[in-house]
């Protein structure tokens, strides 16, 4: 029987400890002028984990950002760090994909299907992502190192899978006037009803979509 | 002598085209896949009913490129224009077009090789070599050099258009901040530009949406006194020629962020030799100032802004006067609005020349003002229905020779259909 009690003990705490990280549901809602609101990131981080989070516990799934009628699909991509990022091309012409952002700077010369080898995003940050060939594509790649990061759905809607405890809650758009990593507010998982968030955007965002007339696609200056 | 000095033109415009067809083929041959090639153009019908004095195109000093009292329909233009990748850095745009009125049928219009290499640090590299448009106008960004707001180009970018091509090289290095903004210097050697200034010297600023083709000729005003004081001048100008084998620069600054705004700023001169000529074309020493501007508001809206102001002179001196000397200024702002398939633009124009020579004779004196409005309807992106209405006052004193009044209030309306892919 002594020699049980070490047994009972762990058990007991093994109990406990998965009571405290029982899972819930974070859910909200955002709009922008009343408008609901796509492609916004939403991250949390824990507060006052019991765990000390480490890149290197994530393990990563690798992703994909899509080039489809000359356009990037999605036009923004929450990752987590550390995420190996495939760049198909759906098109039939070429693409030529780089950013010089200081999260990641590359290029990559895009011919048909998927390059074998994917491009690793490794810090934290905003890679913004354009085309050398079609000036308008624009696409945006958020690179977190939250363990919890999702995008608002075309509803504006947004859902979290997470333990119960104390989260620090960032929103993010790229037509938003705030910069990435400004801090929305601090959040008590789980909570008795739905957030709801405002963003204030820009005037003139760009959507990183082909000109509205062939008139202005089919022209090159050169300068 | 004058036909071998033709046949050399012929030669260089012969070359400059074989240069292109060897790249090409030289590039497709090499390696299949980085020979990416799209054609795209325009087709442009129009029916016009014009208010006004005969223009360029009939020898008159009118502000229309084609005037008269009365209606038709016509095919406008043209255009197609081919774009070849060769290799990843190194692309070719060639753009061949058939314009109402124009010298030849069917023609060159922009024929060049750009060199724009992926950067993933601030700077960036870029360059032009050939035949294109000096950077100086904000609103002919479309297919051919067309403009999404109007049909006429302002004062400013029909001149560019009739007689401002560059041919020749042009560097550019930009730094581009961490929050988008493309800051740029560039530069440009040039040749065969030697007869630039003429127009706005002899017949006066205008508003047109003609583009000079390589081999093109300008008529020039009838009756008012430059068969007698220039004999040696031929009866057509020509827009594209070296008179002295003095080469040309321009240097300017741009800057700008997508969807917010483009600032541009240069300093051309042509250095032509005055006192040249050859075959009947006068050098003319054009040297200008040109600034633009472009802003994205709210509410879809778009502000342009254009200014230029230079001299050319153009003779051999005598003491300190030329036959021709003449300062030109023109300045435009037009506001546009674009919702959904629509697009509403208003555009007023101000311009001037004034002279100081020793030929009052030939008086070049001008002032004037334009308004153009316009509403286009795009459908399916290529079908592009337009409604325009351009209305100039001017007062040009040379108007006297030839019987008219100097002051002219001249009106043209324009309904068009443009078809692009």
């Amino acid at each position: 029987m002594a020699n049980c009690l070490p047994f009972v003990f762990l058990a007991t705490c093994f109990v406990t400890l998965t009571l405290s990280a029982e899972a819930a549901t974070l859910t909200g809602r955002v709009d922008a002028d009343g408008n609901d609101l796509r492609d916004v990131v939403v991250t949390a981080k824990p507060l006052n984990s019991i765990k000390k989070y480490t890149h290197e516990k994530i393990n990563p799934v690798s992703m994909a950002l899509d080039q489809k009628s000359r356009e990037f699909i999605p036009h923004v991509l929450a990752v987590k760090v550390g995420t190996p990022v495939f760049f198909p091309n759906s098109d039939d012409i070429r693409h030529h994909v780089y950013s010089f952002s200081p999260a990641k700077r590359f290029e990559i010369k895009l011919y048909s299907g998927t390059p074998k080898k994917p491009v690793v995003f490794d810090q934290p940050g905003v890679v913004v992502v354009g085309c050398n060939i079609h000036d308008w594509m624009l696409g945006y790649i958020v690179v977190t190192d939250s363990p919890y990061v999702t995008k608002t759905d075309e509803q504006g809607n947004w859902s979290l899978e997470l333990p119960e405890g104390n989260y620090q809650l960032s929103l993010w758009h790229p037509d938003s006037i705030a910069n990435f990593g400004s801090t929305i507010d601090d959040q008590l998982v789980p909570t008795s009803k739905p957030l709801h968030h405002t963003i204030t955007l820009k005037a003139n965002p760009q959507t990183g979509k082909p000109p509205s007339t062939l008139q202005l696609q089919g022209y090159m200056d050169g300068f | 002598m004058a036909i071998s000095k033709q046949l050399a033109m012929t030669n260089k415009d012969k070359l400059l085209l074989g240069c292109f067809l060897i790249g090409f083929c030289f590039y497709a041959k090499a390696d299949p896949s980085l020979f990416d090639t799209s054609l795209h153009g325009l087709l442009d019908l129009r029916y016009q009913y014009s208010a006004a004095r005969p223009g360029e195109a009939e020898n008159g000093l009118g502000k229309f490129r084609v005037g008269g009292h009365g209606n038709r329909f016509r095919a406008n233009e043209a255009a197609l224009t081919l774009q070849s990748s060769l290799g990843w850095d190194w692309s070719g745009i060639l753009t061949v077009k058939y314009a109402n009125k124009q010298y030849n049928p069917l023609d060159l219009s922009e024929a060049f090789l750009s060199y724009r290499p992926v950067s993933t640090s601030a700077w960036q590299f870029n360059a032009r070599l050939g035949m294109f448009f000096p950077p100086i106008s904000l609103e002919n960004t479309g297919t051919a050099w067309s403009s999404p707001y109007t049909l006429s180009s302002s004062a400013i970018n029909s001149w560019v258009g009739e007689e401002l091509k560059t041919f020749g090289g042009e560097l550019r290095v930009n730094y581009q901040s961490k929050i988008g903004h493309r800051l740029g210097l560039f530069a440009a050697g040039l040749a065969n530009n030697d007869t630039t200034g003429l127009q706005l010297a002899w017949r006066g600023w205008s508003l047109s949406d003609y583009e000079s083709t390589l081999n093109d000729r300008l008529r020039l005003p009838n009756n008012i006194g430059i068969q007698a004081n220039f004999p040696k001048q031929a009866a057509l100008s020509r827009p594209f020629v070296e008179v002295d084998g003095k080469p040309g620069y321009y240097a300017g600054f741009s800057a700008e962020r997508s969807n917010l705004y483009s600032v541009r700023a240069l300093y051309y001169d042509n250095r032509a030799n005055p006192a040249a000529i050859s075959n009947g074309q006068y050098g003319w020493h054009t040297r200008f100032y040109s600034i633009g501007l472009k802003a994205e508001l709210p509410w879809s809206m778009t502000l342009i802004s254009q200014g230029l102001s230079g001299r050319t002179t153009m003779g051999a001196r005598l003491d300190t006067l030329f036959p021709v000397d003449v300062r030109f200024w023109a300045t435009s702002v037009l506001l546009s609005k674009s919702l959904n398939k629509h697009r509403i633009s208003l555009r007023y124009d101000r311009f001037g020349t004034n002279e100081w020579d020793f030929l009052p004779q030939d008086n070049n004196r001008e002032q004037g003002y334009a308004w153009t409005a316009n509403y286009n309807l795009t459908l399916a992106q290529r079908h592009q229905l337009n409604f325009e209405v351009s209305q100039i006052n001017s007062d040009r004193p040379a108007r006297l020779n030839i019987g008219q009044s100097p002051h002219q209030e001249e009106t043209l309306w324009q309904i068009a259909y443009r078809l692009f892919f």
